[in-house]
């Protein structure tokens, strides 16, 4: 296959009936099902395996599609390794059940078979603004919905997704993918307003002006971080963010340059690596600074990437980055052993070290935010911020974590935000009752 | 937001919330578990076989047939009926139809002589059981008055079930031992006797695996085995045909029946439903997974009826039997040739290797390509078919008529699972 293809074009095959079924047929079906309880969304694998096992395909997606909006992008993304798979009491026996390929199996059957589990309601209720569409706030704005809120999604990039759509490698999750689950979320009767971002384009206090009762704030991480060495600001070195946001939506049609090092060691990292070689780097170098154990990428994603031939430098920081007429020629490398030195020829230098918050004072003058400048609530309980109407989750508060940890706190924020109208809803009836008796007493 | 389909059915004139019961077994042996069944969903229990015989019971009582990675294929059991004392278990029939007056309980009853018969269906009746089933079919009884040994002999069945719908008011249903021929003749008798409904099929006499080191069939009792019945997917094929075979007779065809041998899925109820059953009981496929397949039985066959266009059970009971025909009534006019899509396959040559040994030698090996190639023996018998390992891989292809045959419009299927 072409490697633009290959960029383009899921890295593992789906299941078939037949395969699929051999796969559930491993599963033990779990009294206590580990797998569920390790599902930050509460997806229930141990449920829907259970429904491909007795051949209730349909069942199966229902169970996904109605505990996680996204499952067909989560089936994709998620390290199941560090969550569901990692649980798998199959794993004493020999490997574990392969979650997430059969929660992409069932997804994608549910496609092929035209099923609409989720079906719109009446908006009734009051009006919701969800700020940012990445997967918290698909969550969110999903969850309302169904709740019967009026539910708009603003955003201040041109398509929605987040990191869904200027992130993540298309090899991993087409943008297909997350087109066909945002349309879902469109169809719940949720609105979006896009290139338009708040605190810029429109305010808090203009919304509120404007009736939305309620506000989840899930803007993300978008500001890369760089470390501060000679060179940084030299063409041709550039960020992850940056990167991979211009390569997904121009599918994949950007210039990469032959000499690539990528630094970091995160999924991050290896996604920039496979896309800079897919996308026709003739050598890709990560340079990580610790050892090849302590490397937080997904196994899976490195073992992708080796076999692509990316190569990888462990245990050097990145030392300077040289230039020749303001661009990059070459990055130096310093040993963590303090003496090893290596040179590397580049002309492209990626940092993929991590992201941190924009500036959220712009947004909401008086949030409170904590010392990393993301904002504190408690997302695995209420998403409450110092301001009652506003709620916040996903890695604008977790400071970066995964896309189902997103959505695990989308629909904590839904239950959240419901208890937080209604209770005003019933106070204003109330009111009203009080003071319609004292009409009539009078 | 889960599609649940109304899957009432009337069976014997009471209405079932879902055809899914609980057959006589261990399954359904106390008031606890009917309980925790009821709660899972089930529409209705057969409880455990009561008599005034109580079984002692050898240990161990099971084994399972199994082939490569799969276990339980089929299940054996030396169990009889109930273990526990009469009075305990009307005591507990009663508190379950008092708990759950919306459920159905039937009582299935066993006993060694008229007396006992009669007895038994009285007090079944005065526990609250909404119905009787007869036990006519237990192969592992350790008296000869009772059991398969009866069913086995019509003038007994006939008599049993004209002593039982006598003594009772509620409807009574004969259960059918699978140790025979032609199961319409017990059937036949039992209608004829006063009973109402068959109930098919019990277990099947079995050996399922002997013991290579104790020289004796599994399970080894100190040293020894017996004959005794085998359940489980493994016996659906032949219950279908038992219960097929029934609904065809014309003594029999308006005869509701309830079915079971083998169901585990929704499908295999919709196969039962279609073969002529009002009513569906399942004990192996418990014992196996738990009373929670009922769920997926109640959402898949919902959908089922969903993606078909089907109102309720009713529609679909015996829809099936019209197109089961005599072997000389198939139309044998022409072979279908299978296909194989040589990009989906692996080159493994199992079905050279089968169409050879085992069919026509219809399969040429390339051996450069490594792939099959089919010639002109082909008699369009689809070994190769049952055999690839890839699915979609081959599929039947094309229809080629019989020299001398009136080609003719022909309906057959085009994907397997
Ligand atoms: C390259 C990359 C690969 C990743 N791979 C994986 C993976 O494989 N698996 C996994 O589970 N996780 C992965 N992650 C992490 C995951 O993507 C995030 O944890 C997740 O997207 C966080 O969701 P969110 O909704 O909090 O924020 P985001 O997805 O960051 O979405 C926030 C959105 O808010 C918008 N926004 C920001 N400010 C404003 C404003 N003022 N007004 C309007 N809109 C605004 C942004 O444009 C953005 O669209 C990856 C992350 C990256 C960067
Ligand atoms: C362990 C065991 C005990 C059973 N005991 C009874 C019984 O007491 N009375 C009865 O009528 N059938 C009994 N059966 C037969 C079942 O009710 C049922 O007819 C048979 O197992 C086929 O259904 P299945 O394949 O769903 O198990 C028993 C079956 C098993 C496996
Ligand atoms: S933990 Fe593993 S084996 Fe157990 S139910 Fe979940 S997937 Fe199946
Ligand atoms: S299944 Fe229960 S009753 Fe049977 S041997 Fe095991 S522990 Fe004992
Ligand atoms: S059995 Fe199927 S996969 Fe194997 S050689 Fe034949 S056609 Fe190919």
């Amino acid at each position: 296959m072409e490697t633009k293809q290959k960029y383009l074009t899921e890295a593992v095959p789906s299941f078939t009936p037949r395969t699929a079924m051999e796969e559930a047929a491993r599963c033990l079906l779990c009294h206590d099902a580990p797998c569920s309880k390790a599902c930050p969304a509460g997806t229930n694998p141990g449920k829907f395996i259970r429904s491909i096992r007795f051949r209730n395909i349909k069942g199966a997606a229902e169970t996904i599609r109605e505990n996680n909006v996204l499952g067909g992008i989560c089936a994709r993304v998620c390290p199941y390794d560090k969550l569901c798979e990692e649980a798998c009491s199959r794993t004493g026996i020999d490997r574990p059940i392969q979650i997430g390929r059969l929660q992409r199996y069932v997804t994608d059957q549910e496609k092929a078979f035209g099923m609409k589990i989720l079906k719109a309601v009446e908006a009734t209720k009051e009006k919701v603004a969800c700020i940012g569409s990445g997967p918290a706030s698909l969550a969110a704005a999903a969850g309302l919905a169904l709740k019967g809120y009026k539910v708009t999604v603003f955003e201040e990039k041109e398509k929605a997704g987040g990191f869904l759509t200027y992130g993540i490698i298309p090899s991993r999750l087409p943008q297909s993918v997350v087109d066909e689950e945002v349309q879902y979320i469109k169809d719940l009767g949720v609105e979006f307003k896009f290139n338009c971002k708040v605190g810029k384009d429109i305010t808090i206090e203009e919304l509120r002006k404007e009736g939305y009762a309620a506000f989840f704030l899930a803007t993300g991480t978008q500001l890369p971080k760089t470390i501060d060495i000679p060179g940084v600001d030299l063409d041709g070195v550039t960020t992850a963010v940056d990167f991979l946001a211009a390569a997904k939506p121009n599918n994949g049609d950007i210039e990469v340059g032959e000499n690539v090092v990528v630094i970091g060691g995160g999924d991050v990292a290896m996604d920039c690596a496979t896309t800079a070689r897919l996308l026709g780097a003739k050598k890709v170098t990560v340079l990580y600074r610790r050892t090849q154990e302590e490397m937080p990428a997904n196994k899976e994603e490195l073992k992708f990437a080796q076999s692509l031939g990316v190569n990888f430098a462990y245990t050097f920081r990145p030392g300077e980055i040289l230039g020749k007429d303001g661009k990059v020629v070459a990055i130096t490398g310093e040993g963590t052993d303090g003496e090893s030195k290596i040179q590397l020829k580049a002309d492209k230098v990626i940092f993929a070290i991590g992201q941190k918050a924009d500036d959220l004072k712009e947004i909401v003058a008086d949030i409170e935010l904590n010392e990393k400048n993301l904002v504190v609530a408690d997302e695995e309980a209420d998403c409450k911020t110092n301001i009652p109407y506003i709620f916040a989750a996903g890695d604008v508060v977790n400071g970066g974590k995964t896309v189902v940890h997103a959505v695990a706190a989308g629909k904590v924020a839904v239950d959240s935000i419901d208890e937080y109208l209604t209770s005003i809803r019933e106070i204003e009836a109330t009111d009203k009752e009080v003071a319609a008796e004292k009409e009539g007493a009078r | 937001m889960a599609i649940k389909k109304d899957l009432s059915i009337e069976y014997l004139g009471v209405k079932f919330e879902n055809p899914f019961c609980l057959s006589s077994s261990p399954v359904g042996s106390n008031y606890e578990m009917c309980s925790k069944a009821l709660e899972a969903g089930w529409g209705g229990v057969v409880y455990k076989t009561v008599g005034i015989f109580i079984a002692d019971e050898c240990s161990p009582r099971f084994d399972n047939g199994n082939k490569e990675g799969t276990p339980w294929i089929g299940f054996k059991n030396m169990e009889q009926i109930s273990d526990k004392p009469l009075e305990k278990n009307l005591e507990m029939m009663s508190k379950l139809k008092k708990d759950y007056p919306n459920k159905v309980l039937i009582a299935s009853i066993m006993g060694s002589n008229e007396e006992e018969w009669a007895k038994l269906a009285k007090l079944v009746t005065e526990a609250g059981a909404d119905m009787i089933e007869c036990n006519f079919s237990c192969p592992q009884m350790t008296s000869h008055a009772m059991g398969s040994d009866v069913g086995q002999n019509p003038e007994l069945v006939k008599k049993y079930s004209k002593i039982v719908s006598e003594a009772t008011h509620i409807p009574v249903i004969a259960k059918m031992t699978p140790n025979i021929g032609n199961m319409e003749i017990p059937a036949i008798a039992a209608i004829e006797g006063g009973a109402h409904s068959i109930s098919a099929i019990n277990t099947i006499k079995s050996i399922t695996n002997l013991d290579l080191d104790h020289l004796t069939a599994m399970p080894v009792v100190n040293g020894k085995s017996s004959i005794s019945g085998y359940s489980g997917a493994a016996c659906k094929p032949i219950a279908l045909r038992f219960i097929a075979q029934m609904k065809q007779h014309p003594k029999l065809k308006d005869v509701e029946i309830s079915g079971m041998g083998g169901i585990e899925t929704w499908r295999d109820a919709a196969e039962f439903i279609m073969l002529g059953c009002r009513n569906l009981q399942v004990t192996t496929a418990i014992m196996q997974y738990g009373y929670r397949i009922v769920e997926d039985m109640i959402s898949g066959l919902s959908y089922f009826m969903e993606e078909k266009g089907f109102n309720s059970l009713d529609e679909m009971v015996g829809i099936a039997l019209p197109n089961i025909i005599p072997a000389e009534e198939l139309d044998r006019d022409f072979k279908i040739i299978p296909k194989i899509d040589d990009e989906k396959c692996v080159g493994c040559g199992r079905c050279y290797i089968s169409c050879f040994d085992g069919a026509h030698q219809a399969i040429d090996w390339d051996e450069e390509k490594r792939r099959p190639v089919i010639n002109d023996n082909c008699v369009g018998c689809h070994l190769c078919l049952n055999i690839c390992p890839v699915q979609g891989c081959i599929t039947p292809g094309e229809v080629k008529f019989k020299e001398g045959r009136e080609p003719h419009d022909v309906i057959f299927k085009t994907k397997y699972e």
